[in-house]
């Protein structure tokens, strides 16, 4: 008896009524097909059905935001899992924890995921705004979607500042204690702005309720909604940016101007008035499998990088919080620790004037520096300037997080990462 | 929808836009003002939901023992309260333990009080020191209450110099 192979058995309940009425095109065998394939989905149409080569080109993108999205994915596919369990009160938040460690069954594994791929996305989100810089993408026509991303920076952020005060240990409770304190330096507005947030005085349980609500609901559905804008407007500002050489037609023809009563198709309309003759159309590559199947292979990627480090290493889990004994030293989330070295010489200057003046000319930037020039090529030579200062801004940050997060001792006091910390004494 | 039309939804025939009549434009005024209010005023009532009008933290006054309870010059760290009580003859006087940079407890050093967070250093008076901190340690008003116990108010702050005398 000849059994048909898995791939027949699946093209034959794709020819079948069911499959016809639920997969409009099945798997493709044309080119036809393959770009119907990518326009006719609700999930693939989003993308374009053909993808310019330089695009996909692995060194160009580096695939940072697309790995910036995945781990919102599993953040959400992590953290939804995770409200079965936790219990947003000061009394049993730390004991869903301790039940999430030992008790339920992966529960482990899904809290380290869900820590770890927070993390990453800071850190990634981080990583695709630099590339986003440093290939002068932010340029016309892409200066509005510039500005979507800082704000999703600005989110992850954010999720990941709420999060960190929900399983309730004492990292919890006097990161947020920190955190809070340096908003309540803000002009004006700035001690108010703190008891909204904590819902009181001091960090408790209006905090907690208040926290958890931004970060399962409020916060998501915000960078879910700018998510799917950015993706969109990626697309209607023509894709990721390249070279403007590479859309200059290859063989030079002086098109003539043609009459401008005449009735162009859409596909023109799109891009200027002339048509471009002689532009090279083999530049473009079906989606269908070329960018689809890289997409897929980094997912993969990510979630088999993602599981073998929440494999491997523990989210930590302090002590339960404890309003009246900080952990010396008391640090803030690693993103933070540079702010906080900055604090620790001036608290005005480190906690609202520095970030302040950072995220203002980070939203500002596209309008600041508009020169459509070296767009589409890393470290492009007409942008050194432009460059040379990013990256001095970089490196100080850079540094900054260095000393708080290694340099810094008990009473935040100069330390060797490499010699043993002396055994600091409780005061009482 | 075409704005001619918002302001003569109610008006019995369509006009023309260079016939907006009297009644039109007030129609037109209100409408908007109306909805703009509405708005408005949701936005402000959201807002304003989100400033808790009752709290369930401990109150800020509370009672510290007898005088007694405290040997003469010691100082004393109260864990629930957050501030040291300090005995010095017949006077006592009680020191926040909140630092004024960014709210974490200060630890009673040899001379003075530490901050762990982020190094900021305290006199015996509770001045600063050293360190990021922008102001000096609170002291709070300490009164005897009828029952002849210590009663601290942390809501309102004294100066240094005005201890209770008993």
């Amino acid at each position: 008896m000849n059994l048909p192979s898995p791939l027949e058995l699946w093209r034959r309940f794709q020819r079948s009524a069911v499959g016809r009425s639920v997969f409009r095109v099945g798997l493709p065998q044309s080119s036809l097909e393959r770009a119907q394939a990518m326009v006719s989905s609700f999930v693939l149409h989003i993308q374009p059905a053909k993808t310019h080569r330089h695009s996909l080109k692995p060194g160009y993108s580096l695939g940072l935001g697309l790995i910036s999205l995945y781990l919102f994915f599993l953040l959400f596919a992590t953290g939804l899992l995770l409200m079965f369990y936790y219990v947003p009160s000061t009394e049993r938040a730390y004991d869903s924890m301790k039940d999430l460690q030992f008790v339920v069954s992966a529960g482990l594994l899904i809290r380290n995921m869900h820590r770890w791929a927070a993390h990453l996305m800071v850190l990634f989100v981080m990583l695709h705004l630099c590339r986003v810089f440093y290939t002068g993408s932010y340029k016309s026509p892409r200066e509005f979607n510039w500005v979507i991303g800082v704000c999703l920076f600005l989110l992850t952020l954010g999720l990941s500042f709420t999060g960190y005060l929900l399983p309730w240990d004492q990292l919890a409770f006097w990161a947020i204690t920190v955190g809070t304190n340096i908003a309540a330096y803000a002009p004006v507005i700035g001690p108010k702005m703190k008891y909204v947030m904590l819902g009181g005085n001091a960090v408790g349980q209006e905090a907690l309720v208040r926290f958890y609500a931004l970060h399962v609901i409020v916060l998501p559905a915000i960078a879910a909604f700018l998510i799917s804008l950015h993706l969109w407007r990626v697309r209607k500002d023509g894709g990721l940016s390249r070279p403007a050489e590479l859309d200059e037609p290859v063989t030079q023809v002086e098109a003539p101007r043609l009459p401008t009563a005449k009735t162009y198709g859409l596909m023109e309309l799109a891009r200027g008035t002339t048509p471009q003759v002689g532009a090279d159309p083999d530049e473009f590559v079906l989606s269908w499998p070329h960018l689809i199947f890289r997409e897929l292979l980094l997912f993969l990627l990510v979630v088999v990088v993602l599981l073998f480090l929440a494999i491997f290493w523990n989210a930590p889990l302090e002590e339960m919080a404890n309003a009246i004994h900080p952990p010396n030293p008391a640090k803030a989330p690693w993103y933070f620790l540079g702010l906080q070295e900055l604090v620790s010489y001036s608290a005005l200057w480190g906690g609202v004037i520095v970030p302040g003046l950072l995220v203002g000319v980070l939203v500002l930037l596209p309008y600041l520096d508009g020169k459509p020039r070296g767009v589409g090529k890393w470290f492009a030579h007409e942008r050194i300037v432009a460059n040379s200062v990013f990256t001095v801004c970089l490196i100080t940050a850079i540094i900054l997080t260095i000393i708080g997060t290694w340099f810094r001792g008990p009473n935040w006091a100069w330390q060797q990462p490499w010699k043993p910390v002396a055994a600091h004494t409780e005061a009482h | 929808m075409d704005p001619r039309l918002m302001g003569f939804m109610n008006s019995p025939t369509p006009q023309t836009e260079s016939d907006y009549s009297r009644r039109g434009f007030v129609q037109l005024a209100f409408g908007w003002a109306a909805g703009a209010f509405a708005l408005a005023a949701s936005a402000a009532g959201a807002l304003r939901f989100l400033v808790p009008n009752v709290l369930y933290e401990p109150s800020l006054q509370f009672k510290a023992g007898r005088p007694d309870d405290y040997a003469d010059g010691s100082v004393t760290f109260l864990e629930e309260e957050r501030v040291f009580l300090i005995r010095k003859g017949n006077t006592y006087r009680c020191l926040s333990a909140t630092c004024t940079h960014l709210g974490c407890t200060v630890d009673r050093a040899e001379k003075g009080y530490h901050c762990p967070c982020h190094g900021s250093v305290f006199d015996e008076q509770g001045m600063v020191r050293g360190g990021p901190a922008p102001r000096p340690l609170a002291w709070f008003l300490v009164t005897l209450s009828k029952d002849n116990r210590l009663l601290v108010d942390k809501a309102q702050t004294v100066t240094p110099d005005k201890p209770l005398v008993t």
